[in-house]
């Protein structure tokens, strides 16, 4: 017996080693991102990329994000309820299940790739903020669609019941019981989508981002600049050195992890105030 | 109010045949207690009255119920209707993640009866139908979660007949409950059969005695008794059922 149990303690002390890993390297990253603290000071958040600032960087990084929730949230959604009430299981569904796995798993030049020949030449919507948002939708839709079916799966099923036995049709049900009860899960997975695109580089490269624009994009067909495109470019095509782009390295990481912060701690909040999640 | 007219009832989920050619007239008006040991198809028999056997994939059914000579199981019947007409009540309560008002104002958004006004009075009559009115009449627009369980449970009574339904199924709707709370839904199920066709399945043969009016025994999926309680209780015409009441087996 006191055999078995210390070897168990070597396999757990084994086990806990990737974790331990895992957290070493975070540290490590922010505590080198920290100290680029130094290089930005606050007004280069607001200050024009035409004198040498990130305003337009930060900024189109969050019009790229938000047009892509918009565009990956509702059909995310839509799918993953499709897929949990109302596909029958078969084939078809598994081939799906299938295909969503793939793309979730898809690196992401490829999918860069396939948006610059389909949405910027063969839609015509050219090097632009809405190809930008088609492509990084394409990589938010299984984070969506899973998150979404696990947050669908977990309404309970005595719910269901309740709504169906008074009458209620199946999409009554979906609308006013399932999906309000999944919403908490359903927000966070497009939170934890958002964070999968926010530092996404190779999507937008070749689909809708320059190096310096004149002001803003004024509408969503033309050009945009971003903070994970802009620290590729600086560092290998112009060969800038690594320290002058600390700043927009700080803040993208900033960027990335509220987004996966918010994300958790809403998936926090909302377990303890619906008490049939426990 | 309504008469259910069961003929020749079959029920199968997938190859097992959980009801055998069941035949009874439940009388309107009465408590009527369905009890039999532990999957003898007592719920499965509950659950064809309001047709929600058929939310679970696999089910099929033959044979008819007629509620006020109309048979639910014909192709014409809206099912959403009949769930409205025939209310229910879950072995384990079951309120909606909403506030209390929202729970029993539920269905009667669903089936638009009203709003306004007239949904306040219908949600105020309704729990008070189901004797809860003074326990959360201050606390309408709390979660439904922070009642009780013997709460909860005239909760859920209070939102099947705030939809204004004639027949009221109760499927084990005191297992969950101490006995305190098992005694208020007794006694309420007594004075909700003067308005309505009460059915209530149990495996509780006392509480089956002390509720109801009727009883049907079931046993292996086939009705073995069925006649008044006193009856049934006093002198069973079926060996089975004897044995059963006096716990030689369940």
């Amino acid at each position: 017996m006191m055999r078995s149990r210390s070897w168990e303690k070597v396999f757990f002390t084994i086990l806990g080693a990737p974790a331990a890993i895992c957290l070493t390297v975070f540290f490590w990253i922010t505590s080198v991102l920290l100290t680029g603290i130094g290089t930005i000071r606050l007004n280069l958040l607001t200050t024009s990329a035409l004198q040498g600032g990130l305003f337009e960087m930060i900024v189109g990084t969050a019009y790229l994000l938000l047009g892509a929730a918009g565009v990956a949230g509702p059909v995310g959604v839509f799918a993953a309820i499709h897929l949990t009430e109302y596909a029958r299981h078969g084939r078809l569904i598994r081939v799906i299940d299938q295909a969503i796995n793939n793309l979730a798993g898809m690196p992401s030049i490829l999918i860069g790739l396939f948006g610059y020949a389909f949405f910027c030449r063969q839609l015509g919507l050219g090097i632009s903020l809405a190809s930008g948002w088609l492509t990084l939708a394409l990589m938010m839709l299984p984070i969506v669609i899973r998150g979404t079916e696990e947050a669908i799966k977990m309404v309970p099923y005595n719910f269901k019941e309740a709504a169906l036995a008074l009458g209620a049709s199946k999409w009554e049900t979906v609308k006013s019981v399932t999906v309000p009860s999944a919403a908490p899960g359903i927000i966070t997975s497009i939170l934890l989508g958002m964070a999968r695109v926010a530092g996404e580089t190779a999507a937008i490269l070749f689909t809708s981002c320059v190096l310096v624009t004149r002001g803003l994009p004024k509408s969503p067909f033309e050009p945009v600049m971003a903070l994970a495109f802009n620290l590729f470019v600086k560092i290998v095509a112009l060969g800038e050195s690594p320290d002058k782009v600390f700043g927009i390295a700080l803040i993208l990481f900033l960027l990335v992890i509220s987004f996966a912060s918010v994300g958790i701690a809403l998936r926090i909040y909302y377990r303890r105030k619906q008490p049939w999640l426990r | 109010m309504a008469e259910v007219d069961i003929r020749k009832l079959n029920v199968w989920f997938k190859d097992n045949h959980v009801l055998k050619d069941l035949t009874l007239t439940i009388e309107e008006n009465a408590v009527t207690a369905i009890m039999g040991p532990s999957g003898c198809g007592k719920s499965t028999l509950l659950r064809a009255i309001n047709r929600m056997n058929e939310t679970i994939d696999g089910c099929r059914t033959t044979g008819e119920i007629y509620i006020d000579g109309q048979n639910i199981y014909n192709g014409n019947t809206d099912v959403y209707e009949l769930r409205r007409r025939v209310g229910m009540v879950f072995q384990k309560p079951n309120p909606l993640p909403k506030s209390i008002f929202e729970n029993v104002a539920f269905g009667v958004k669903i089936h638009k009866l009203a709003d306004g006004k007239k949904l306040n009075e219908i949600v105020e009559r309704s729990l008070k139908e189901a004797v809860l009115w003074d326990e959360v009449k201050d606390r309408l627009h709390e979660s439904a979660f922070s009642l009780s369980g013997g709460q909860q449970q005239r909760l859920c009574i209070a939102r099947a007949l705030a939809v204004n339904p004639e027949i009221i199924l109760l499927d084990e709707p005191c297992s969950a409950l101490d006995p305190i709370a098992t005694q208020k839904i007794e006694t309420l199920m007594r004075k909700l059969a003067e308005k309505y066709t009460v059915i209530i399945v149990t495996h509780n043969v006392q509480q089956a005695a002390r509720v109801s009016d009727y009883v049907a025994f079931l046993y292996l999926g086939k009705l073995i008794e069925y006649g008044p309680t006193k009856q049934v209780f006093e002198s069973p015409k079926h060996e089975l059922t004897e044995r059963y009441i006096t716990g030689e087996f369940g």
